[in-house]
Formats: structure tokens, C-alpha cells, sequence
């Protein structure tokens, strides 16, 4: 099977490889794994006051779709407020990359990679705020 | 499957074989029983049969020759035996990993490549012994499932994940395999 031409883009130049303190108060972590290929997946944000993404960084052990689809969204997501990046949804990925059929659950990974990212930076602020309320 | 223009609907790898469906296999047996059903769909015994019996032979040749392919392997000969039972497999239907395998395997995966940019055999060599021992432990836990299970869809799928964390230390040893083959280089 071929892979597109950005596919394999992301797979050789991948953009935004790389660790965030995953204890810091800002930082969410995503952690994804497709049980079938045995693919595993880390994409970790770090979100401002003012609710928006100024970084990410992700880690893919996986397949060149997996990899570039996990690039690609981290790209996506930078500068985005958490509502729009959670809006993000795996067809717009299949899309961007010309995902073939075998390989759009690699697209469904980083999505799901996306959203628990948020939700773990979510769990984490609420967590925060009820210690301050003591 | 398509191999040289001719579509196979693949049948079950041991009624391919001929042999008893677990999980548990003799395996120098099951090879001794493809080897002598190879030999005897070998082609030079169809030389003087007409085209139809010899595509015939040779269809069969490749249904047993993935069977064996299948069985030895125990992730797939646990596929197989899934499959065989009618529990469905693959990405849609089966459970996401817990995280922590994940956690696991994302700390493995991690040292793996650190271990590749140190070019540190011995280092290599301890993790590949660690995550031996740890596969055969799961090996183990899934044959006692399957021996457990006797064929009971809702305990056969309960085995899943067990599976999906053999398929996450294949991929291990397959990326550990070419560390070793470029440090031997």
C-alpha cells in the first residue's frame, strides 16, 4: 500500500515530537492505543489563561499513518481554545492525509488522542479549583 | 487473499490442517502434518492431472501453507481460534487498552530508543530478557483462558485484551529485533 505524498511528509519531517512536564498544572495528557496493530499514542497540551493551546507535543510508536496523523494534529491544534479543538474530527484528518481505508483508525486514534488530552487538563483544572475552595 | 490472480476465501487454519481448534498445539507435530501435506499437493504430482485438479492442488497448497503461518504464530493462531468462534476481532470491536499497558509500553518503547541512540547492547540484551519474561507470562495466562474458556463466546471475549498486550509486545520485539540487526551491522 502507497502512502500519500503527506503522509509520508509528517512520517519524515514529523512536526512537534516531543515531551511536556506532564505534571504541570497546564499540561493535559492523552494516552491512546490501538489494541489491534499495537500502536500507542501520546498527545499533550499545554493551555494558557486564556483557555487556548499554545503548544503540543505528541509520541507515536506506530505506523506511518499513525505517526503523521498524530503530527498533523498536534499542528492543527496549536492556538486553538479547547472547544475548537475538541471539534476537530477524524474525517477532516482521513481527508488532509488521504487516509485509505485500512488506515482511517489511526485517524480515530488521534482523535481520540485530541480529546483526552483535554479532558485529563480538564480533570486536572476542576481538581485544582476544589483544592483552592479547601 | 490474493495471490497470483487467484482469490482465496481462506478457511480455517486447522481444518486447513486437519488438527483439533486450541490454543494449545503440539507445534513440531502440526509442522510434521504440514509438511506432508505440502509434499502431497506439491505441484510435480499434478504434472500429468488436468488444469482444473492442478489449480485445484495449488490453491490448497496456499490455504495450508497460511494455516501453518497462522497457527504458529500465538497471536494469530488466538485470532484464528477467535474468529472460529465467532467472536469478532479487530480495531472497531475490540477494547481499548488500559492505560496502564500503555503507560507500559510508551516507557518501553521510550528506553528502546534511547538504548538505540547509546547503541547499548548490554542494555538491550537486559530489556529483551525483561519483556521475554513478561510475554511468557501473558502467553501463559492466555492458554489457561482459552483451556478455561471451552468455547464460550462470552469467556472467549474476555480474552481480548489479553491479546491486544501480545500484539503490543510483538510490536516491541519486532522494532527490538531491527536494534539488534543494526547493532550487529
Amino acid at each position: 500500500m502507497a502512502y500519500s505524498e503527506k503522509v509520508i511528509d509528517h512520517y519524515e519531517h514529523p512536526r512537534n515530537v516531543g515531551t511536556l512536564d506532564k505534571e504541570d498544572a497546564n499540561v493535559g495528557t492523552g494516552l491512546v492505543g490501538a489494541p489491534a496493530c499495537g500502536d500507542v499514542m501520546r498527545l499533550q497540551i499545554r493551555v494558557n489563561d486564556q483557555g487556548v493551546i499554545e503548544d503540543a507535543k505528541f509520541k507515536t510508536f506506530g505506523c506511518g499513518s499513525a505517526i503523521a496523523s498524530s503530527s498533523l494534529a498536534t499542528e492543527w491544534i496549536k492556538g486553538k481554545s479547547l472547544d475548537e479543538a475538541g471539534a476537530i474530527k477524524n474525517t477532516q484528518i482521513v481527508e488532509e492525509l488521504n487516509l485509505p481505508p485500512v488506515k482511517i483508525h489511526c485517524s480515530v486514534l488521534a482523535e481520540d488522542a485530541i480529546k483526552s488530552a483535554i479532558a485529563d487538563f480538564r480533570a486536572k483544572q476542576a481538581a485544582q479549583r476544589a483544592l483552592a475552595r479547601g | 487473499m490474493r495471490l497470483q490472480g487467484i482469490v482465496l476465501d481462506l478457511m480455517d487454519a486447522f481444518d486447513a490442517l486437519g488438527i483439533k481448534p486450541q490454543f494449545d498445539l503440539n507445534l513440531p507435530e502440526v509442522e510434521a502434518r504440514h509438511r506432508s501435506l505440502s509434499a502431497a499437493l506439491h505441484p510435480d504430482k499434478f504434472a500429468a492431472a488436468g488444469p482444473s485438479e492442478r489449480r485445484m492442488a495449488l490453491g490448497k497448497a496456499i490455504e495450508v501453507n497460511d494455516a501453518w503461518r497462522r497457527l504458529r504464530d500465538p497471536v494469530r493462531r488466538a485470532e484464528s481460534l477467535l474468529v472460529r468462534y465467532g467472536v469478532p476481532i479487530g480495531e472497531a470491536v475490540e477494547p481499548r487498552p488500559s492505560q496502564d499497558l500503555l503507560l507500559e509500553m510508551m516507557d518501553v518503547r521510550e528506553e528502546l530508543s534511547g538504548i538505540r541512540r547509546a547503541k547499548d547492547q548490554p542494555a538491550l540484551a537486559r530489556l529483551s530478557a525483561d519483556m521475554r519474561a513478561k510475554e511468557t507470562k501473558a502467553l501463559a495466562q492466555l492458554s489457561l483462558g482459552f483451556a478455561q474458556a471451552q468455547g464460550e463466546t462470552v469467556k472467549l471475549q474476555s480474552l481480548l485484551p489479553a491479546l491486544g498486550t501480545l500484539r503490543y509486545f510483538r510490536r516491541f520485539f519486532e522494532e527490538l529485533d531491527t536494534i539488534e540487526d543494526e547493532f550487529l551491522s
